[in-house]
């Protein structure tokens, strides 16, 4: 340490140290004259004698500094200044060089970022590592099982079978038992109802979402709170009082902070609930993509559940055969997963066996699957990990092509230099030292970009995260910039800078130093380096070109399935469309008096001015989906029938055609004959060629022996139009009047036909709401486009980022083709002037280079094309209306690829072209 | 054979070591003079060269064995004094010892007292 310390000083007072050895050594030659002239030498001689005793100067000063220590730090300092020179020498070479890998680096890093916040990122809770999320697999989801209902998202696996989360009240009872694997465990359950809850506070109301926790959730998870208390064993039982705890954020924007929420009373889908106690701020619950703003105990399923007709269903708390509550668990300290695994497999095993009652469903039970719970439930890393993995991979390509680019760059340089590395080399320069000064120079540059690269990667996560968010405010992805993050930006630059630079530098001192030295300045031999004639420098063009390749065609499928996508017949006008919800049930509306609620609400929109045409329906045509025994009169229902509950002017507001009868209309109320209108789909499959109109369909009710609900006349026949999605086939679809019976109308989604811009109603919309009852909040404002978009939003982030990454490609690959070309013109002006002397025309000189261009071109894009036709397939699944080898798309790839290499070529070989052959001689 | 040469310069760096700070048991003194000494007192027979003089100076300041300080010389030139520090001091006697014990080896193999018996 003390040594440590020591050279420290001397570094700081490194120069009073050279000034001081001076003097030393100047003392020691008067020393060494006074002697000699007193040996009786004349004092010039005497001088000279000093000297020649002293030897090689120079060298014994190194000597002496060499003992200083520091000698590595030395020198980098002499090579840091060196390639500071070097690079502010070359001006342009260095900002191309930094600027391309900048955009590599920051790409990388920006991409990264959102996988270490979706992919890797751990809860924000006590000791993550030791939680698990129990899951099961089963082979099919065809046949009988015992799963005989579930509520919640069961997963297809790659190869087969299908995996879920949710399990049976008493299954989660079977693993709280098993206290030798877990030290806790908690159940909670995210219901469809709970997503928007109707919540008012002192008469101010909002939608929220609500998720239900048992008892143990908050205690299992480690959770402390911030205000208050969380909910506990004793608040999840039947006939406890009414609790709900707060999000952070929830507390502060609708009490102004946590400490004012607590003891406060709200009304949850009027139900009176007591806020007990507000969760830390950066706690959002166990699901990354939806953060709750309410939690409630499982016990109020029941509540909330018995006041809507599809809600949760009492009896369903304890059925053995409801699937329902997700179930986590927190290892005792030194069991395994493994060993959770092989402890918990074969009880659960036993109970399940226990629950089935034929030999179909003994042969498809589901198996337990415990898997690592310390990221939460897995729904965003399922839904975004390949799309990223996807863009890691075609940001990967982009910073190897520009590595390769730098290198080739500097490859150029590095040969421009092969006489001042030959006489360093000839002057006894150690080959290791040279290559480490070249290195310092590469690893600088990339550092440099490096820096400019987190720039660049803040950029890039906003510009991502407004693209993946497309215009939704509750989006919950937030990627960041941590030390994860720009640690990994580091030592991709480190790791960058050596890679690229290594080559160069050992390719440019391996030089036979006389034949360097003796060469003039302009007439290198165009191949001295070469690898079965092929150089370094040429392979690199090479690889850039095919990588530059398999970008395009990239860009080209996903600008495609694009195209596809939106030229997708919709069936009516997304033009014009502003769309919102309302729950009036919520609110505590009831029959008969909802219908006529929302009746009047259609008038009163329809009287704004500007909205041509008003309607409602239960959910909008994009997120339509229900599906209840629906068939003609006298035949068994049709499993394969759709409904979707409309108001009055659905099919004009919606410039939905009908070709046969009528729309739904005001008269089609309650207590009138009911009635429906059925799309094409459904008349082709069920009444062929004859004439639906006039006959007859009935609905039933599900449940115990599938009561007639409705038996309505078709009035009318409408054209195809989209139904629960963009790309699905549209099924047969009967639309019946939401006012005459089961199922009765809960929710509703308004869709008003605007002149102008949609969004300017807003306003309008939410004042005549609040005059209609403040009590019913307007959520999901939207226009038909925007949610249109919204569905295929992953596919227009695709073929924008794609698009600009094939630019920035094209960008670097030509910059690159360019220098390289020049240089190698450069080399050979004397050889194209005497060629020129020799009577060569000038277009005979563009034709040379530019078949050398071509020639590599050629080679390139054959490698990319073979990339691309083995890899497309990887992104086959991201594609729509079009294979993955789609011809278009390769081709058109091909053909902006090769016009962009011929700009980047045909540039210097006009130069080429111009060159003077007398003053090209002269310079010889 | 070349693989000697480094291990006779090791020996001769190490030597000299010795008798810089053998010669600054005595008192300061500048680099020079402590030249003249090696040279003088050795009857000329010790060369000490210029080149390994000053960097085996610097060597040694940098262990802490010696210290510098800029005095006045005896012509009232401004000269680099070197002296002995308390830990050059400690390193000089184990140093001395390990020679002695050196040369006394050195000595016995080639001036063996007894010899054994054929």
């Amino acid at each position: 340490m003390n040594a440590f310390f020591r050279r420290l000083r001397w570094l700081a007072q490194r120069s009073r140290k050279e000034a001081e050895l001076r003097e030393e050594l100047q003392f020691h030659l008067d020393e060494e004259a006074e002697l000699h002239q007193a040996e009786g030498l004349a004092e010039e001689q005497a001088r000279w004698a000093a000297r020649r005793e002293l030897g090689n100067l120079t060298l014994l000063q190194e000597d002496t500094r060499a003992t200083w220590g520091w000698t590595i730090l030395e020198q980098l300092r002499q090579d840091l200044r060196y390639a500071f020179r070097t690079m502010a020498a070359n001006r342009l070479f260095t900002s191309l060089a930094i600027t391309s890998l900048a955009l590599g680096i920051g790409a990388n890093t920006a991409i990264y970022s959102f996988m270490d916040s979706i992919l890797l990122r751990s809860l924000p809770v006590s000791d993550p590592e030791s939680l698990v999320v129990l899951n099961w697999y089963a082979k099919t989801r065809e046949g009988d099982s015992v799963m005989k209902a579930m509520s919640g998202t069961t997963y297809d696996e790659p190869n087969s079978g299908v995996t879920a989360g949710i399990f049976p009240f008493p299954a989660f009872e079977l693993f709280q038992k098993n206290d030798s694997v877990f030290s806790i465990v908690f159940a909670h359950y995210p219901s469809w109802q709970m997503r928007r809850l109707n919540v008012s506070i002192k008469g101010q109301v909002d939608v929220a979402a609500g998720w239900t926790v048992s008892g143990d959730y908050f205690r299992g998870l480690g959770v402390a709170p911030v205000a208050g208390r969380l909910i506990i064993s004793d608040d999840d039982r039947a006939g406890a009082s009414a609790v709900a705890v707060v999000s952070y954020g929830f507390s502060q924007k609708r009490f102004g902070g946590a400490a004012n929420a607590v003891g406060q009373s709200i009304l949850i889908d009027n139900l009176s609930f007591t806020l007990i106690g507000v969760t830390p701020p950066e706690f959002f619950g166990v699901d990354p993509a939806s953060p709750p703003d309410v939690y409630l105990p499982m016990h109020t399923n029941e509540l909330l559940g018995a006041s809507n007709q599809f809600g949760f269903r009492a009896e369903n708390y304890l059925a053995r055969n409801y699937y329902w509550v997700h179930v986590m668990g927190r290892l005792r300290p030194g069991v395994t997963l493994a060993q959770a695994q092989a402890a918990l497999a074969p009880a659960f095993q036993q109970w399940v066996a226990g629950t089935a009652t034929n030999d179909q469903e003994r042969a498809n039970l589901p198996q337990l699957v415990v898997k690592k719970g310390a990221g939460g439930l897995d729904s965003l890393r399922r839904r975004y990990s390949k799309p990223l993995y996807v863009l890691l991979t075609l940001v990967g390509l982009i910073l190897a092509l520009a590595c390769a680019n730098v290198a080739n760059l500097l490859l150029v340089r590095a040969a421009a230099r092969r006489r001042e590395m030959a006489l360093r080399l000839s002057l006894g320069a150690g080959r290791l030292r040279i290559v480490r000064q070249l290195l310092t120079e590469s690893v600088l540059l990339a550092l440099l970009s490096g820096a400019l690269g987190v720039l660049f990667a803040i950029w890039g996560i906003r510009f991502l995260t407004l693209l993946l968010a497309n215009g939704r405010a509750n989006f919950t992805l937030h990627a960041e910039l941590n030390w994860d993050v720009l640690g990994a930006a580091a030592a991709l630059s480190l790791l960058t800078g050596v890679l690229f630079g290594l080559a160069p530098a050992l390719e440019s001192t391996r030089v036979d130093v006389m034949p360097a030295l003796k060469e003039s300045r302009a007439g290198q031999p165009a191949a001295r380096h070469t690898v079965w004639r092929i150089s370094l420098s040429q392979i690199l063009v090479m690889s850039q070109i095919a990588i530059s390749l398999l970008l395009l065609v990239a860009a080209g499928l996903f600008v495609r399935t694009l195209a596809n996508l939106e030229s997708v017949e919709l069936g009516f006008n997304r033009e014009n469309v502003l769309l919102f919800q309302v729950d009036a049930r919520k609110a505590g509306h009831k029959d008969p008096e909802i219908a006529a609620f929302y009746a009047d609400l259609r008038k009163r929109l329809s009287a704004i001015p500007g909205v041509r045409d008003a309607s409602l329906s239960e959910d909008s045509l994009i997120e339509a989906g229900t599906g209840l025994p629906l068939g003609l009169a006298g035949a068994p229902p049709n499993p394969a029938n759709r409904i979707l509950n409309i108001g009055p002017a659905f099919f004009r507001t919606m410039q939905i055609p009908i070709l046969a009868g009528r729309d739904i209309e005001e008269r089609d109320g309650p207590g009138s004959p009911a009635v429906a209108v059925i799309n094409e789909a459904f008349a082709k499959a069920n009444f062929g060629n004859r004439n639906p109109l006039g006959q007859h369909l009935i609905l039933r009710e599900p449940g115990e022996g599938d009561r007639l609900a409705r038996d309505m006349e078709i009035v009318g026949v409408c054209r195809n139009a989209r139904y629960g999605g963009l790309t699905r086939d549209i099924p047969p679809v009967a639309y019946l009047a939401y006012s005459q019976g089961y199922p009765r109308p809960d929710q509703m989604v308004y869709a008003l036909r605007t002149s102008g811009d949609p969004l300017l109603y807003i306003n309008s919309v939410r004042e005549i709401i609040h005059q209609a009852d403040a009590r019913v909040p307007v959520s999901e404002v939207r226009t038909q486009a925007a949610e249109i978009d919204h569905t295929i939003n992953q596919e227009i982030t695709f073929a924008e980022l794609c698009s600009g990454f094939a630019i920035l490609t094209l960008v670097i690959a030509c910059v690159g083709l360019y220098g390289t070309v020049s240089y190698n013109v450069a080399r050979r002006t004397g050889e194209i002037g005497i060629r020129m002397a020799l009577g060569a025309q000038r277009g005979r000189i563009v034709q040379m280079v530019l078949r050398e261009v071509l020639g590599l071109a050629a080679v390139g894009l054959t490698i990319g094309m073979a990339a691309a036709l083995g890899t497309s397939k990887f992104v086959e699944s991201f594609l729509y209306g079009m294979k993955s080898n789609d011809p278009l798309a390769l081709l058109g790839a091909v053909a902006i690829l090769l016009g962009a290499i011929i700009l980047g070529g045909y540039a210097p070989a006009r130069k080429a072209s111009r060159i003077d052959p007398m003053a090209a001689l002269r310079h010889e | 054979m070349d693989r000697e040469l480094p291990s006779r310069v090791e020996l001769l760096q190490g030597t000299l070591d010795l008798l810089i700070l053998r010669t600054l048991l005595a008192g300061p003194s500048h680099g020079h003079a402590i030249a003249k000494h090696i040279r003088r007192t050795s009857e000329d027979l010790l060369q000490v060269e210029t080149g390994s003089l000053y960097p085996a100076l610097h060597r040694l300041e940098a262990k802490g064995w010696i210290a510098a300080s800029w005095k006045l010389s005896d012509r009232g030139k401004r000269a680099r004094y070197y002296h002995l520090t308390p830990l050059g001091r400690k390193q000089l006697a184990s140093e001395q010892s390990k020679w002695r014990a050196f040369s006394r080896a050195v000595g016995l193999i080639l001036n063996p007292v007894d010899q054994e018996g054929p």
